[in-house]
């Protein structure tokens, strides 16, 4: 187990997408990018934002930063809230889904195709889930 | 005998009052003076939920399940009730209940306690930031305070891990918001929390409540200030419907409102007032001018500011679905409506609703009537009678022996009335109105009358007896005296029964119609769910929702009714209300209720045209042009699938 948005973290997400979880079964073979905004990071109320990508449901990058933009890369959407949300999101106390209807996070985006992203996104955080439960208080 | 032994013995003493707890529906009239008795002398001093009946009803059954230990709070919380009875008086026009039995136990409990047993909730850091905002007195994270707000804002089964404030000002609230920002405490905004009262029943319940963090309770901003000249008034969040129409009414006008009890801002802004009167006045972004809304990082924002981007705006699809708000409203200014001398309601009855349709879609399409609906025989009697027995009665005198079924509900101008009267074969003008109303108990005892049985033979029941010579003797046998209606209340209770319903408003159907204090009679003893939305205004589209939505409750088992159908942009569109009545105290009736729920909305979202309640949530500051035109597509089988799934993780999560 990791610290979220640890180096470590991002490895072993690494790892853990391309090794666990099937690109077709469960990413739907989704072709798309977000960039997730955390913010208020504890102790010193920090930002950071981590790009994720997937390219027919493979993982193609995975990149923590800090601040509250990646200019390397568009994202096709980005998700944004603070790190109490994405805690509880991670810890499975809230679903990505009640974030967004609870305004705890905000997607920029189609909305609609944002949508269709729900279910396969909920399998990479139920992954993320499987190698976090360091957090800050 | 240790503390837990000593509060099981004397707990015991709570059962009856838990019994009666279980039964309030927190439809928050407790907090208005709508019959004027006054209102809870402890809930006007202290604010707190906790303070007012509503809220003791929860710490009664809370300290009864073991959810909460006596606290120094809860002591001063029971000994604050003064048993004056306003709450039953009160209670018992809109529920039929008596909570001053439940004060009571409360009180009687918590000073047979011993001392020792009251505990001192610790301080923390966010509680003295928060007292360091708004006051010491005015935020709590006593569990005793906390629990009050159950099932208005959050679950039974949430826990006390919460801190309850009451801002005064704007600026105290976009202070909270910053510091509960920077803390990544989760928080979440509440007027008098009816409309949250009745999501909280359902599966939505995780989606529309607060988890943990902080509950604003908004009562006290509110200012009302009227500008006659300009027919505006400025308002607080914490204003209520009924403060801010008793204001209006005062200086010669009227304000588009919701129930009695809503809060004015809060309404707006959640689902744009929904309302009889939205024929001419509109909807929630036609009656403000201007709004003062705190951001998620708590900046204010004036709907005035220049520099502001067109605050107006949102897309009208089925991604656009919110359920709890992105803002907190604060204050706003909002129009204020012409009243004309000759105001009146005319009621034109009809057993099917295909014709009350045809006749308000005429109305609505010409503009015609200042409210104008069609409602149902189910919502006249549970609006007017005094008891849940005798509106069932009355409902069903009006349905099997007048063919009654459906109204078209109309208030209008002596013009608008004489195009009505010549529309309409029958009409029920104010003076058999004010019959109807103080006669009920003695209608409804009239169900196994031969002479109704006899008359419901006739071709034209309802000419016989509305327009034809049985009218006078309808009158006379049903009684229709204060006197007489008073007599179904509790006999203590009599005297001051007889006394409100000699006020002429009690029987004044267009003040009934603008301060909306019956419909809060919808929640006697049990709640209901309302499916429907809004709709373009075509009657065989009426028709085909109201059906399926009928043939979905009956097949779960759900008592269920049409409430309204009220107009908007001169008959383009249509707000159809249906609801689910569902006793709340039994889990199969939950049960069935959630999968009437999820089938009527995957229905509804498959009809071109129609915009579901839930997609109105959190948009009524929004312009009506943005949310209508055009009126969303109905979803594809393919579409409806993937929302399906996404419902699955709001449910699910």
């Amino acid at each position: 187990m990791v610290k979220f948005l640890s180096e470590e973290w991002i490895e072993i997400g690494k790892k853990y997408i391309l090794e666990k979880l099937d690109p077709v079964k469960d990413l739907k073979s989704i072709t798309t990018s977000l960039l997730g905004v955390v913010e208020h990071i504890p102790p010193d109320d920090i930002t950071m934002n981590f790009y994720l990508e997937l390219e027919g449901g493979k993982l193609i990058h995975f990149i923590v930063n800090t601040g509250d933009t990646f200019d390397e890369k568009e994202a096709t959407y980005e998700i944004r809230g603070n790190y109490g949300t994405y805690k509880s999101v991670l810890q499975g106390k809230m679903s990505l889904g009640i974030a967004v209807l609870k305004n705890r996070l905000k997607v920029k985006g189609s909305k609609m195709q944002a949508l269709k992203l729900i279910k396969p996104l909920d399998g990479v955080i139920v992954s993320l889930k499987e190698i976090t439960d360091e957090f800050e208080d | 005998m240790s503390k837990d032994e000593l509060l099981t013995t004397k707990k015991s003493d709570l059962q009856e009052a838990v019994k009666i707890a279980e039964k309030g529906t927190h439809c928050g009239m407790c907090k208005i003076d709508f019959l004027g008795s006054g209102v809870c002398p402890a809930g006007k001093k202290h604010g707190f939920a906790a303070y007012w009946p509503e809220g003791r009803m929860e710490i009664v059954k809370a300290l009864y399940s073991d959810k909460i230990k006596p606290t120094e709070e809860l002591k001063r919380i029971a000994n604050s009730c003064t048993v004056c009875g306003i709450c039953d008086k009160q209670c018992n026009f809109t529920t039929h209940l008596r909570p001053e039995k439940v004060a009571n136990a409360l009180k009687e409990f918590v000073n047979k306690l011993d001392d020792k047993v009251f505990e001192k909730i610790p301080e923390d850091k966010t509680l003295q930031e928060l007292r360091s905002i708004v006051g010491e007195k005015w935020v709590s994270n006593d569990p005793a305070i906390i629990v009050s707000y159950t099932k208005t804002i959050i679950t039974p089964d949430a826990g006390v891990n919460f801190y309850v404030v009451m801002p005064e000002t704007t600026e105290e609230v976009a202070e909270i918001v910053k510091y509960a920002d920077k803390y990544n405490i989760p928080y979440l905004p509440r007027g008098n929390g009816t409309l949250l009262a009745m999501f909280i029943e359902t599966l939505l319940a995780k989606a529309v409540s607060l988890e943990k963090g902080i509950i604003f309770d908004l009562r006290r901003l509110k200012k009302i200030e009227i500008d006659e000249d300009n027919k505006i008034a400025k308002i607080g969040v914490g204003v209520t419907a009924f403060a801010l129409q008793k204001e209006a009414y005062k200086h010669g006008m009227r304000a588009l409102v919701a129930e009695a009890e809503a809060h004015v801002c809060v309404n707006i802004a959640s689902v744009g007032i929904i309302s009889t009167w939205g024929n001419t006045y509109g909807w929630g972004s036609d009656n403000f001018t201007d709004a003062t809304l705190v951001d998620s990082k708590g900046n204010i924002i004036h709907h005035s500011d220049e520099d502001l981007t067109n605050p107006y705006s949102t897309n009208n699809n089925f991604t656009n679905l919110t359920l709890t708000p992105s803002t907190i409203i604060t204050e706003a200014t909002v129009k204020l409506h012409p009243i004309f001398e000759d105001e009146e309601a005319v009621l034109v009855p009809f057993e099917k609703l295909d014709d009350a349709l045809d006749l308000a879609l005429e109305l609505a399409k010409r503009n015609i009537g200042l409210s104008l609906a069609v409602i149902s025989s189910k919502y006249l009697s549970e609006f007017i009678c005094p008891t849940n027995d005798i509106a069932e009665d009355f409902e069903y005198i009006a349905k099997n022996y007048l063919k009654f079924n459906f109204m078209v509900d109309v208030v209008c101008d002596k013009y608008d009335k004489k195009v009505v009267e010549e529309l309409a074969d029958v009409i029920i003008d104010q003076k058999m109105m004010k019959t109807l109303i103080l006669g009920s108990p003695r209608f409804a005892s009239l169900k196994e009358s031969e002479f109704l049985k006899i008359l419901s033979e006739e071709k034209n029941p309802l000419k016989a007896i509305f327009a034809g010579p049985m009218k006078d003797h309808l009158e006379k046998a049903l009684d229709p005296s204060p006197k007489q209606i008073a007599k179904v209340y509790d006999e203590d209770l009599q005297d001051f029964f007889e006394k409100v319903y000699s006020k002429p408003e009690m029987t004044d159907v267009v003040w009934l119609h603008a301060f909306r204090i019956l419909p809060s009679r919808l929640m006697r003893q049990r709640m209901f769910m309302l499916r429907g939305g809004y709709i373009v205004a075509d009657k065989k589209k009426i028709i085909e929702l109201n059906n399926m939505l009928r043939t979905i409750g009956d097949k779960h088992k759900l008592s269920n009714a049409l409430g309204f159908i009220s107009f908007l942009e001169n008959g383009k569109f249509a707000f159809v209300e249906y609801d689910y009545y569902f006793n709340h105290l039994d889990p199969d009736s939950h049960n069935r209720l959630n999968q009437a729920i999820v089938e009527t909305l995957q229905m509804e979202l498959k009809i071109k045209g129609l915009l579901p309640i839930e997609y109105v949530f959190h948009k009524g500051l929004f312009r009506k042009e943005h949310l209508f035109y055009p009126m969303p597509e109905g979803l594809s089988d393919d579409e409806l699938k993937i929302l399906g799934e996404m419902v699955q993780t709001v449910v699910g999560g």
